[in-house]
């Protein structure tokens, strides 16, 4: 099985093996779904009932569950406590005087959490279970544009490699008597040192990148091939249209119930 | 596995058809060519014909204009950098300024210095890497997929095809960059300084590689090269360039035993350093070419060691 | 599909994705620092000054995209439209050649941090309840603790941040790209805005 890249984590699971295009009309229906129906407990029965069973289909229920409680939990924190115990003219609830929970300041806390959970939830599902390349291989094949495609991806390939040279670059500096710790102006001075030998020793390559994949036949006019053939059962794609509907559905309820 | 072993062992590359039946590969008539912003060429009325299934080595001092042939031999000089160029060119026979870049690069396969920005990045495993030039050109899928195990074997991939093209080792880079331009089959291979960025290993990787696809004729090769040593046992002919223009042209042997070669700052192999340290000794007879490769500096320094 | 370059030349293609890597590993290199600097747009902003503001734009939105796909901070996705408006901005800035003189430069990114303020502040109000998570939120306190409402909060928060972030990211690729060969320069549209 292909490598980790990026977020993707290879397992053996049924939902992994769907199309990518199948895999993001699910994604984005639980988000339009969890923003757009009404009440502030949609997004968490969402969560509940759609995203965490989706999970443990996937085999990715801990690494998602665990992912994204610690990138929700400080947004929970703060949330609760400065939109909670702050919202002006809001009626407490909770506590004593200035320092006390407002009802409406709860309620936006739950209903922001929600959003919250909705969306890193359903983006972090996504990115677990499918391959970006896959991802773009399936949308060229849709007709999206072979640039685009390569963006993507190799944006997110190449990046290991300029962290690392990063932290060549800070180590030689460091080796050179660079200061990156104490006051404040002493490591904004490290800025200047670190950062433009990094971008300047990082454009050097842009040219040869360019001619290397010229040679390689990018800009070769005619219809492009491809060597990985991605299949779709024919029931996905009744699902996905099905999907986009729903979504469509959703935000026309919505628009309509205001 | 070891890299050596193997390597060119396997079916031959089917050799594109409009260029069969063609005795000189290259034919280059008075070519000049100046980088737009510069004032003096790059290179100045450079000449010569490379014949089919010739292994050429260009060496030369840094600046001579060794990366400018390279460039404009796979046709991305005029294509890719802009500037004038003068002069006729043809490879397989196409006039490269009036071919398009897009016809050339299935006649030459570049191979660049640096082995990172020559992986696509859009890849995630090496098998599919070679196949991206095949998808680039709208080739057939049952046509990709035989070429490219062809080439896998031919360069010694096998063990790494599922592996992330961009987590190898520098000579395994390399040698995945010679894998994705062979698999698009040109009859013209030019390398511009292959090994100048990998460690020993990977540069035996590289240079196993190459000269199994030189020995097997199928190709015309072009190699710019530092290490003297390794052209010297390997090429069929060695052109020198230096400051732009042609300084030598001839067999290993002559060529680097050459002084005016020498003094232009192109180095020597160390069989002929120590050739020349016997020459300082008054050890070595007077007017003897001096050895260029290992397998002619055995016999002359065992009869030198008889003298003493 | 119509022809795969767009507008965009084989190196304009090419440079996105290496100043998407600039922006990732420049910000967390000054994340290790501890200052109150971002600078994870410098890629977006030297794509947009280089290449135009389109360019500049579609680096800004892959970028923030990447961000989250490739693990290392999903909370940058809903944020992508504020990043495409930075080197969107970048691009106009440069055309309108104040990416010629140093303080220019400055006032360019003083004025794309405010803007890119105001474009995150609805969207950090409506995803993520209008704070951070992080220590900058005691602004957004403060801010709620004297009444304001929650998009002028927000917007508080991001302009004691923003300005002074991108003004400094403008002024280092001023600098950058004075320090870049002409021969490289020439080959983007943005040069001739680049030099007197």
């Amino acid at each position: 099985m292909a490598e980790a890249i990026g977020l993707y984590l290879p397992r053996a699971s049924f939902v992994h093996r769907l199309h990518p295009v199948t895999k993001l009309a699910i994604s984005g229906f639980i988000l339009v779904a969890g923003l757009a129906l009404p009440g502030m407990w949609s997004p968490y029965l969402l969560v509940l009932f759609g995203m965490l069973p989706l999970a443990v289909l996937s085999r990715v229920f801990r690494v998602l569950a665990s992912r994204t409680w610690r990138i929700v939990v400080p947004f929970m924190i703060s949330v609760f406590l400065i939109q909670g115990i702050l919202w002006s003219g809001g009626t407490p609830l909770i506590g004593f005087g200035p320092i006390s929970f407002k009802r409406e300041g709860l309620q936006f806390a739950v209903a922001s959490t929600g959003r919250i959970l909705i969306v890193v939830s359903s983006f972090l599902w996504f990115a677990l279970t499918t391959r970006p390349d896959m991802l773009m291989s399936a949308l060229a094949q849709r007709g999206l544009s072979p640039s685009l495609s390569y963006l993507i991806v190799s944006s997110i390939q190449i990046v290991p490699r300029f962290q690392a040279r990063a932290a060549t670059i800070l180590d030689a500096q460091r080796a050179r008597g660079l200061e990156v710790t104490g006051s404040m102006l002493r490591r904004m001075r490290a800025v200047v040192p670190l950062v433009v030998p990094l971008i300047l020793s990082s454009l050097i390559d842009v040219e040869e990148r360019a001619l290397a994949i010229e040679a390689r036949g990018f800009n070769h006019p005619g219809p492009k091939t491809s060597f990985v053939e991605i299949t779709q059962a024919g029931w996905e794609a009744f699902l996905q249209w099905f999907l986009v509907l729903a979504m469509a559905a959703t935000l026309i309820f919505r628009f309509l119930s205001r | 596995m070891v890299p050596g072993t193997g390597y060119g062992s396997h079916a031959h590359l089917p050799v594109p058809l409009e260029i069969a039946g063609i005795g000189i590969m290259i034919t280059l008539k008075g070519v000049t060519y100046t980088y737009p912003g510069t004032d003096s060429p790059a290179l100045q009325d450079f000449s010569t014909e490379i014949p089919r299934g010739q292994f050429c080595a260009v060496i030369g001092p840094n600046g001579a204009g060794k990366s400018t042939l390279a460039y404009i031999l796979a046709g991305f000089i005029p294509h890719f950098y802009q500037g004038t160029l003068q002069g006729e060119v043809s490879v397989a026979g196409k006039n490269t300024t009036t071919t398009p870049l897009g016809d050339l690069i299935r006649m030459v396969g570049l191979i660049l210095q640096n082995p990172f920005n020559q992986i696509s990045g859009t890849k995630v495993t090496v098998r599919e890497e070679i196949a991206f030039g095949l998808e680039n050109l709208g080739v057939a899928r049952s046509e990709m997929i035989e070429r490219v195990e062809t080439v896998m074997a031919l360069v010694g991939l096998g063990d790494l095809a599922e592996r992330s093209p961009l987590a190898l080792s520098g000579g395994q880079m390399q040698r995945v960059a010679i894998a994705s331009v062979l698999v698009m089959q040109p009859p013209v291979l030019v390398l511009d300084e292959p090994t100048s960025q990998l460690d020993p290993i990977g540069s035996k990787e590289v240079f196993s590689v190459v000269r199994a696809m030189a020995s097997s004729r199928q190709m015309t090769v072009i190699m710019i090269e530092h290490k003297l040593e390794w052209v010297a046992s390997f090429a069929d002919r060695v052109i020198v360039l230096a400051e732009g223009a042609l300084l030598a042209d001839g067999d290993p042997e002559d060529v680097l035993a050459n002084e005016s070669v020498w003094r232009q700052g192109v180095g020597q192999t160390r069989y002929t350093l120590a050739g020349r340290r016997l020459e300082e000794l008054g050890k070595w007879k007077e007017g003897k070419k001096l050895p260029v490769t290992l397998e002619e500096a055995v016999p002359a320094f065992r009869k030198f060691q008889k003298q003493v | 599909m119509a022809d795969a370059r767009r507008n965009f030349n084989t190196i304009t293609l090419v440079l996105i994705p290496v100043a998407i890597a600039i922006n990732i590993a420049v910000g967390q290199l000054i994340y290790t620092l501890k200052i109150p600097l971002y600078l994870d747009s410098i890629g977006t902003v030297l794509v947009g000054v280089l290449a135009g503001p389109l360019a500049g734009a579609l680096t800004g939105l892959i970028s923030n995209l990447v961000w989250g796909l490739s693990g290392l901070n999903v909370t940058y996705a809903p944020f992508a439209a504020v990043a495409a408006v930075i080197g969107l901005l970048a691009g106009v800035f440069a055309e309108a050649k104040w990416l010629r003189t140093w303080w220019k430069a400055i006032l360019a990114g003083v004025i794309t941090g405010i803007i890119s303020a105001a474009i995150s502040a609805p969207i950090s109000a409506y995803v993520f309840g209008g704070v951070t998570g992080a220590g900058t939120d005691v602004i957004v306190a403060i801010f709620r603790g004297f009444g304001f409402g929650l998009l002028p909060s927000s917007f508080a928060q991001g302009v004691t941040s923003d300005p002074l972030d991108k003004a400094i990211t403008f002024l280092l690729v001023w600098l950058i790209v004075r320090a870049l060969p002409m021969r490289f320069l020439s080959r983007f549209p943005g040069a001739s805005n680049i030099s007197a």
